[in-house]
């Protein structure tokens, strides 16, 4: 089966794994909730500086968010062994990881995009003008956590302390991420929105490095 | 020679560092040659 | 033994020479002073320390694709100098800023990412201590000092981008650009000198490894007989 069937097939699993019981949605979905909440007790919500520091406390949740919603992503497969047999269903073990990194990309927009609307509201910002170019933001940031959180949470699946370690491997390696998807984001809710391209170009840049670096290396993670 | 003790400040800082990381490897280096060596006599003792 | 002394000893003088050449042989700068003088070590350091880190990158990749516990000793030995190093860059930077700028932390773009690339290189010791198996130990962190290598020229690049905007006091103009020829001379023999330095403590850090790993094999042999 060639490397784009197998991997279909084993989004198709991660997928309908995740939806059985939703319970990863729901419980990032509450935690980048409680996280925005929690910043805006530490200034002023409805000053300019929200505006100003939305889009990156809107990161900063999303990147907390996911360092916690990656840790089960391989950990569940220790249970049973399901790795081993995932390793023998494909023949390329890149396919494990574009299965699951896409399924995490998929579930981090799914939540940042139901949270989107919310943070208007509570931020005092227009969203629906840009809403399209938000979302692609939201897409080429999460994808870049993703490739990185996935492939980092291999590793730290197979060491000890891993629940903190995950956040700790992943928040440094995932700076140039918030930092340049802050920028896009904040210039598109400025009060006249624009599209930052260089932003946009360098998440681009992230991504194709980290994909190709996880393509190279891979199947080294998943080795026994 | 106003901040003179700033820059002496730093390049002390510096080399402390340097020494302490050489230091340590030395003295580790020492202790485990050591207990090489005992490992060792004691296996040719033993058989 | 003794030609390991005399390295030693001879490294020791660079680094002196060096000291000296940025104390007596550099001319004064003339905005900053005397306290410019810092320049010398700090960015020489910066350099020592991305080259150690380079090292450690050579060292992942030959070790994920031959797999001999050589360079991983290589690796670990090369990142802790390296460690050491950004770490002087970060402390003599504060030290700098002090009496320039009245603040220890500036937010120069170049200060933030030598801060985040000395949290890399912090978990990948961290990483290293929280797995036992040596060769699992060796793979993972070498997997991971590879993206993390990879993240640096992105780490750089963004905060270069998008962080120095506020008028941010730089911390030391472009090295070996605009410096006066002189002040160019004394600032790539320090380099010279700590890169030296460098190569010294990786050495015998390396040493110090290898030791560590025959330790092991004896060890499992003695239990067995």
């Amino acid at each position: 089966m060639s490397l784009f069937a197998n991997t279909t097939v084993l989004l198709g699993k991660e997928l309908r794994t995740e939806f059985r019981s939703r319970e990863l949605l729901t419980t990032t979905i509450v935690f980048i909730l409680i996280v925005l909440v929690l910043f805006s007790f530490t200034f002023d919500p409805l000053s300019d500086e929200a505006r100003r520091f939305g889009a990156g406390l809107l990161w900063l949740a999303f990147l907390f968010a996911a360092s916690l919603m990656l840790q089960p992503c391989f950990l569940r497969e220790q249970t049973n062994d399901t790795l081993s047999a995932l390793r023998l269903s494909v023949s390329d073990p890149f396919a494990i990881f574009l299965a699951k990194l896409a399924a995490n990309t998929l579930f981090l927009l799914l939540t940042e995009l139901l949270l989107l609307p919310i943070f208007a509201v509570m931020y005092n910002v227009r969203v629906l003008p840009v809403l399209h170019w938000i979302a692609l933001v939201f897409f080429l940031g999460s994808l870049g956590v993703s490739i990185a959180g996935t492939a980092l949470s291999a590793i730290s699946a197979q060491a000890r302390m891993r629940e903190l370690l995950l956040p700790l491997l992943l928040l440094p390696l995932l700076t140039p991420i918030l930092i340049a998807s802050t920028e896009v984001t904040s210039a598109l809710l400025d009060r006249s929105p624009y599209v930052q391209w260089k932003g946009v170009g360098f998440l681009v840049a992230f991504d194709v490095v980290f994909l190709t670096a996880l393509w190279l290396f891979g199947e080294y993670l998943l080795e026994e | 020679m106003k901040n003179l003790g700033s820059v002496f400040a730093a390049y002390l800082v510096g080399w402390a560092v340097f020494f302490a990381f050489y230091l340590t490897v030395a003295r580790r280096t020492a202790l485990l040659r050591e207990e090489l060596d005992r490992l060792k006599q004691s296996m040719k003792k033993g058989s | 033994m003794w030609k390991r002394g005399f390295v030693g000893a001879a490294v020791l003088s660079l680094v002196a020479a060096s000291a000296y050449a940025s104390f007596f042989i550099a001319p004064t700068e003339r905005t900053m002073g005397l306290i410019q003088r810092i320049f010398y070590f700090h960015a020489a350091s910066a350099w020592a320390g991305m080259t150690a880190f380079s090292v450690c990158f050579v060292a992942n990749l030959l070790y994920v694709w031959r797999r001999q516990p050589k360079w991983d000793s290589l690796g670990v030995s090369a990142a802790e100098v390296g460690l050491a190093f950004i770490t002087i860059v970060l402390i003599t930077g504060p030290i700098w800023a002090k009496p320039v700028w009245g603040i220890y932390w500036t937010w120069d773009a170049r200060l933030t990412s030598t801060f985040v690339l000395w949290l890399l290189y912090i978990s990948y010791l961290l990483l290293r201590t929280l797995i036992e198996e040596p060769d699992r130990r060796a793979l993972l962190s070498a997997l991971f000092g590879i993206f993390a290598f990879l993240d640096v020229p992105l780490v750089f690049g963004a905060i270069r981008w998008w962080r120095t905007q506020h008028p941010a006091p730089v911390i030391m103009g472009g090295p070996g650009s605009g410096l006066e020829p002189t002040m160019r001379a004394v600032f790539f023999f320090s380099v010279f000198a700590l890169h030296a330095l460098m190569a010294f403590l990786i050495v015998e850090r390396y040493g110090l490894e290898k030791l560590r790993v025959e330790l092991e094999i004896v060890r499992r042999e003695a239990e067995a007989v």
